[in-house]
């Protein structure tokens, strides 16, 4: 079903179904819940909802007829700034690969709880993508690794210290001849020295860094350019016209949080008279990224390259001094030469202020010559510089070849792995899993006895970074320190830890570690204040390194470029094209035991708990496939089965699968979860390639989307325009639909006085990336339900992003929208309760009261957002005792049969009514902030108070853009949204296919 | 031929109706009274590992609530003091006693005491001292003259109606602040007029909606 909104044309639709209408759509919308999702069935494969995470008061089931005996523990001796019952904030940084997020942890008498981003540091600026958000989760995993193993079995951590003690002695004669260490790619002053060390005293040691996925082609890129390895950082705030080549840098792409903030922050328009940036994005994949530009060209994967070559050529063209792409031979006829050409003029006319990026899964060549284009057209040290690159680890992708080739001359006899999974996700070729056999001691240092741990003699297991002494380098330079929130639950050793045993054979506290390598960054003078500092900021202020401009070596680009041409053949039906995508959930797969990421829904094909491969519509139909259809992959002589999913805007004749699924020792979440990709994937072509066959196995697989769950019946809920649209006709948000007076049957309630609280929501701002639904998850303690109960329709999230698609069914627009209870102020839920479970409190906020609600789910039936989730199942059922430390104890913990949903953080707009109150002060403006407004890195969820004129809140729904979802059923919404905003090339006005 | 039934029986529906109703309001009685927190919880008086009087230090030694439970303004908890505020004064004052053995075994080895909760709310409402204590409502106001009990029991029945009574009319509750931990607070004549005029001044409103206490 779609809307057609009135004088736009417009049509919108959320699924290849609901555009068709089909009965299936058509009984899923006619059905409060899809059908099954109110029968309880209790053959659920699994019962996997048992073993997920969460956590409920044992008591309630005593509750009922005796009052228990509560037991209060006091300290024996109270720590002196621990006040129970107040949360405290300590800032620590989140490594993750080569790069560190900075994070602000609240913990309760100890318990981390929820994460939030640390705004002085550069990566996370007070914002947290759901990667950040899920590390609590992570830390309370009772899958983790507890103990040492060796051979599988538990020992004490001190028998693999004399066992390792020996081998240190044995390498120190030899000066390590025989052993090597695979480690995953970090950047952090103590690792750095503590490898240096180690590379001292085992100087014949190999050393290599290796990663699945990461930045690699990107250093390699910019080397081939300068000559030498730099890290680049983006400036998107400055940049005017943005080029994303296959780069989903808001999502995917490294430092995403900083990247969106800068990019949004151009975007960012209060009325018509404002200017916008303008974004084009070239992409396979259908990203969100894509979703967000004003012109979204759809190209294979592989054409990315020559498309750049031809920009490059096209920019000549109109003057540019380039010459690096001269040489190279494309055919330019693939392309829209129009398109290409006023690209070209775009980016020629805002020299300086343009900014080209390549996503990582482009190879090295289309990074130099992204970076010969950026120097050409001035941008380089205005939207884009480059600093040294120092104390960081990156990978190669040779370098692993090569040590399984040395593992099978048997040159290796002792092989270290830190971190990593290479058991599960080395190139398929290479039989990583088989070289393993021939090494004579085997060990493995991890936060999960993962696949690698399985197959390795002895495990050692990490502690997360909530629990660790550590240090990290962001993206910019800046150093931080990481500091444990809780002592390791379990018996894990830091990094450091780890790596001054191996390069020491000491077992050391790591905080003494650190110390050691941070006396020689900050002053000794006054070291303990220093170091205070710096822990009570999360960063060391003012240490970002210089940005450098390098100089282009031409020559150096032009050779490579004719030694590694870029790509010219394209997929067809016979031969299609295979993208590598790692998987926006689970990333590697190292986040595969993480509920809330599993069942986060992708941004754009909504899929939840398993990956597809994911094609055009076009594709489907030729080769005669469906939806949900399982289908046999060959490639390379390898086959692997996968079901399909149509994603409309996708490429032709090219399928992305993504990485990370399929795991089988992830823990009893993530095994078995989807399907293992890194199967097909060869050391040759880690990222695309030709040579796809597919054929039809003719099973069906059953894939938990929730697209065309909480369906609106087509109502125009999301409102967008051009920016000249917008410039002729500046009211037209909340003039799209006609409605006669707002009247109510009641007598209204008057809203007018003390605190009112309101919502804007910005979709021209929103990038649709999910953070805002993990930082409501973890903040208000949302069960994680399982796949099979996502399929019945039943996910919990109290926010979901809906992602509307409009236009061409092959190159359609999409757009987002993030929904949450609406807090109608003539609220239509109220008025069918029969036992007054949710109703209005004088704050105009809708509230559910959980022990009131006896779960007859009018409320849902008649709510117009579809935004009540109930509790089919008793979903938060704790099996260990670190699960249920990751909730939020200001939040009750719902039970079976209970409506809940959005509360706009109640508990924390009473938290801070408290403390005005304590204080005997009024709220401060803005003083109050929901969860999701705290980590939305664009800024988009603005919450506060509607009855203060100064709020921000108040100014922002005074804006024109500003219109109530279904304002013509008189429901008085609170949360109100800004109307999304595109800003077309004019000269390539006809080719925006949704308008 | 004799009746079958005597001639009372006329009046059987009567008596019945009448049995009826009685019994009916016979039960409705015992629920609400027997099954009310009025009847069910106060009084609760559990036997604590130590039996600390509280009736010898609040009352006869006159110790301020707050040397104890010292977070009472500035948190949701009042807080149960630390094993090591005991040891304060009993490493000095009765450091043999047998009652305070347990205590001393806790310092000792370092586990804490276990005490039993005597005032227990639902996990479902969010009680926040402060807020209380802040707003001059007296201690005893919840807990009763604690300074003469020699087993602190539960004094008020805790209920929602019974909260509620105070939300709507808090002027009978309120103190002035210096006066908030006073056990047998007689309150001044003016009692009325001095609310009305605090609750105007510093802004006193006890929420009455669902969301002042349930999260």
């Amino acid at each position: 079903m779609s809307a057609e909104i009135e004088g736009t044309g417009k049509e919108y639709w959320r699924s290849l179904n609901a555009l068709a209408e089909t009965d299936e759509y058509k009984e899923m919308l006619h059905r409060e819940f899809p059908e099954g999702a109110s029968e309880l069935s209790d053959e659920i494969p699994r019962r996997k909802f048992l073993t997920l995470m969460g956590a409920s008061f044992a008591m309630a089931g005593l509750m009922s007829c005796r009052k228990p005996v509560q037991k209060i523990v006091p300290y024996v001796n109270q720590p002196v700034d621990i006040i129970p019952g107040k949360s405290k904030f300590y800032a620590t940084t989140m490594p993750f690969q080569n790069s560190a997020y900075g994070v602000l942890v609240e913990s309760h008498e100890g318990r981390p709880t929820k994460i939030e981003g640390n705004e002085l540091h550069p990566s996370s600026l007070g914002k947290a993508n759901y990667y950040m958000q899920a590390a609590t989760l992570e830390m309370y995993d009772p899958d983790r690794s507890e103990r040492p193993l060796h051979n599988g079995a538990s020992i004490r951590y001190s028998e693999f210290m004399s066992a390792w003690r020996g081998l240190y002695a044995r390498y120190l004669e030899t000066k390590g001849e025989g052993l090597a260490v695979i480690s995953e790619s970090f950047s952090s002053p103590t690792r750095a020295r503590l490898v240096d060390e180690f590379k001292k005293k085992f100087p014949r040691a190999r050393w290599i860094t290796y990663e699945p996925v990461s930045d690699e082609n990107i250093y390699k890129g910019v080397a081939i350019a300068t000559g030498r390895n730099y890290q680049p950082v983006y400036h998107y705030d400055q940049a005017k016209v943005v080029l994303a080549l296959d780069a989903d840098f808001v999502i995917q792409e490294s430092e995403n949080v900083a990247n969106a903030r800068g990019f949004t922050s151009g975007r960012k328009v209060s009325s018509e008279k404002d200017e916008m940036n303008r974004l084009y994005a070239v992409e396979g994949n259908h990203s969100l990224t894509g979703a967000m530009s004003d012109h979204r060209y759809r190209l294979q994967t592989r054409q990315v390259g020559a498309f750049t070559v031809a920009l490059a050529k096209a920019l000549k063209a109109q003057g540019l001094s380039i010459s690096v792409a001269d040489g190279a031979e494309v055919d330019l006829d693939q392309f829209d030469k129009h398109w290409i050409n006023e690209l070209a003029k775009d980016l020629m006319r805002h020299r300086s202020r343009g900014l080209v990026v390549a996503g990582r899964r482009q190879p090295p060549v289309v990074h130099a010559l992204v970076y010969a284009i950026n120097l050409a057209l001035q941008n380089i040290g205005n939207t884009v510089s480059y600093r040294d690159l120092k104390d960081d680890y990156i990978p190669d992708q040779s370098d692993l070849p090569a040590l399984v080739k040395d593992i099978d001359n048997q040159k290796v006899e002792t092989l270290i792995m830190l971190g990593g999974n290479p058991v599960y996700d080395a190139p398929s070729d290479l039989g990583f899993d088989s070289a393993l056999d021939n090494v004579d001691n085997t060990i493995h240092f991890g936060l999960y006895a993962n696949e690698t741990a399985m197959e390795c003699e002895w495990h050692i297991p990490a502690t997360h970074f909530l629990e660790s002494w550590d240090d990290a380098r962001a993206v910019d330079g800046t150093v931080s320190v990481v500091q444990p929130l809780i002592a390791p639950l379990y018996e894990g050793k830091s990094w450091p830890e780890m790596l001054d045993m191996l390069s020491s054979g000491r077992d050391r506290d790591a905080h003494d570690i650190v110390q050691e390598t941070w006396k020689d960054i900050i002053s000794n003078t006054n070291f303990t204040d220093n170091w205070r500092r710096v822990l009570h900021d999360g960063i060391l202020k003012n240490s970002a390194m210089p940005q450098k401009s390098p100089r282009l070596n031409s020559g150096s680009v032009a050779s490579y470029l004719r030694s590694h041409p870029v790509a010219t053949d394209r997929g067809s039906g016979e031969n299609l094209e295979i993208v590598f995508n790692p998987s926006p959930a689970v990333f590697d797969g190292r986040f595969a035991n993480i509920g809330w990421l599993q069942e986060l829904p992708d941004g754009m094909t909504k899929l939840t708990w398993d990956n597809a491969a994911v094609m055009s519509k076009k594709t489907a139909d030729e080769l005669g496939l469906k939806s949900e259809t399982l289908i046999k992959l060959s490639y390379q002589g390898k086959t692997l089965e996968l079901p399909v999913w149509i994603l409309p805007g996708h490429a032709d004749y090219s399928i992305t699968i993504n990485l990370g699924y399929g795991r089988t020792t992830a823990g009893r979440v993530g095994n078995g979860v989807g399907f293992n990709t890194y199967t097909l994937r060869t050391s040759a072509a880690p990222y695309f390639d030709l040579g796809l066959k597919v054929s039809e196995s003719g099973d069906h697989y059953k894939l938990a989307c929730t697209q065309d769950h909480w369906s609106l019946e087509g109502r125009p809920m999301v409102r967008e325009a051009t920016l000249d649209e917008y410039r002729e006709e500046p009211n037209f948000a909340p003039e799209t639909v006609e409605h006669g007076a707002e009247e109510s049957l009641w007598k209204d309630y008057p809203y007018d006085k003390g605190y009112q609280w309101g919502m804007s929501i910005d979709l021209n701002v929103c990038t649709g990336c999910n953070a805002c639904t993990i930082a409501c998850q973890s903040e208000n303690n949302i069960p994680v339900v399982g796949k099979e109960q996502v399929y019945l329709g039943r996910e919990m999230h109290w926010i979901r992003i809906d992602r509307y698609f409009s236009g061409d069914v092959e190159d359609p627009v999409a757009v987002t929208q993030p929904m949450a209870c609406q807090h109608c102020e003539t609220a239509p839920c109220e008025e069918v309760c029969p036992v007054n479970a949710t109703m209005h409190d004088s704050e105009g906020l809708n509230v559910q009261v959980y022990n009131r609600c006896i779960g007859t789910r009018y409320c849902s039936n008649n709510c117009p957002y579809k935004v009540r989730r109930f509790n089919f199942l008793n979903y938060t059922s704790p099996k260990t005792e670190t699960e249920k430390m990751v909730q939020n104890p200001d939040v009750t913990v719902r039970g079976r049969g209970v409506m809940e949903k959005c509360t706009y953080c109640v508990q924390r707009i009473k938290k801070s009514e408290i403390r005005a109150k304590r204080e005997d002060r009024k709220l401060h403006t803005d003083e109050v902030v929901s969860a999701c407004q705290q980590t939305c890195p664009t800024d988009a969820i603005v919450f506060g108070d509607i009855n203060d004129p100064n709020s921000r809140v108040s100014q922002v729904k005074k804006q024109n853009r500003n219109y109530r979802v279904l304002a013509e059923l008189n429901t008085q919404t609170r949360t109100s949204y800004l109307a999304k905003l595109r800003n077309p090339n004019p000269a390539l006005a006809e080719t925006v296919s949704a308008s | 031929m004799a009746q079958i039934f005597p001639k009372w029986t006329n009046r059987l529906p009567l008596y019945l109706g009448i049995a009826t109703v009685v019994i009916l309001i016979g039960v409705i009685f015992f629920f609400w009274y027997f099954g009310s927190p009025k009847y069910t919880d106060v009084g609760y008086r559990p036997k604590q590992p130590v039996p600390y009087s509280h009736k010898l230090h609040a009352g006869d030694l006159g110790i301020d609530c707050r040397y104890c439970h010292t977070n009472v303004e500035k948190s949701a908890v009042a807080n149960v003091p630390p094993t090591q505020t005991c040891m304060n004064c009993h490493r000095l004052i009765k450091p043999k006693s047998e009652k305070l053995a347990p205590i001393r075994q806790s310092w000792q080895t370092g586990k804490p005491m276990q005490w039993k909760r005597v005032h227990l709310l639902p996990q479902y409402v969010y009680f926040d001292h402060s807020a209380h204590v802040t707003a001059g409502v007296g201690c005893e106001s919840c807990h009763g003259n604690i300074a003469q009990m020699e087993v602190v029991e539960q004094k008020k029945p805790l209920s929602m109606g019974w909260c509620l009574s105070c939300h709507r009319h808090p002027e009978k509750n309120l103190r002035p602040l210096d006066q908030v931990t006073t056990m047998g607070y007689t309150p001044p004549k003016n009692q009325l007029e001095y609310a009305k005029r605090i609750m105007k001044e510093r802004n006193i409103n006890p929420p009455t909606d669902c969301s002042g206490c349930h999260r």
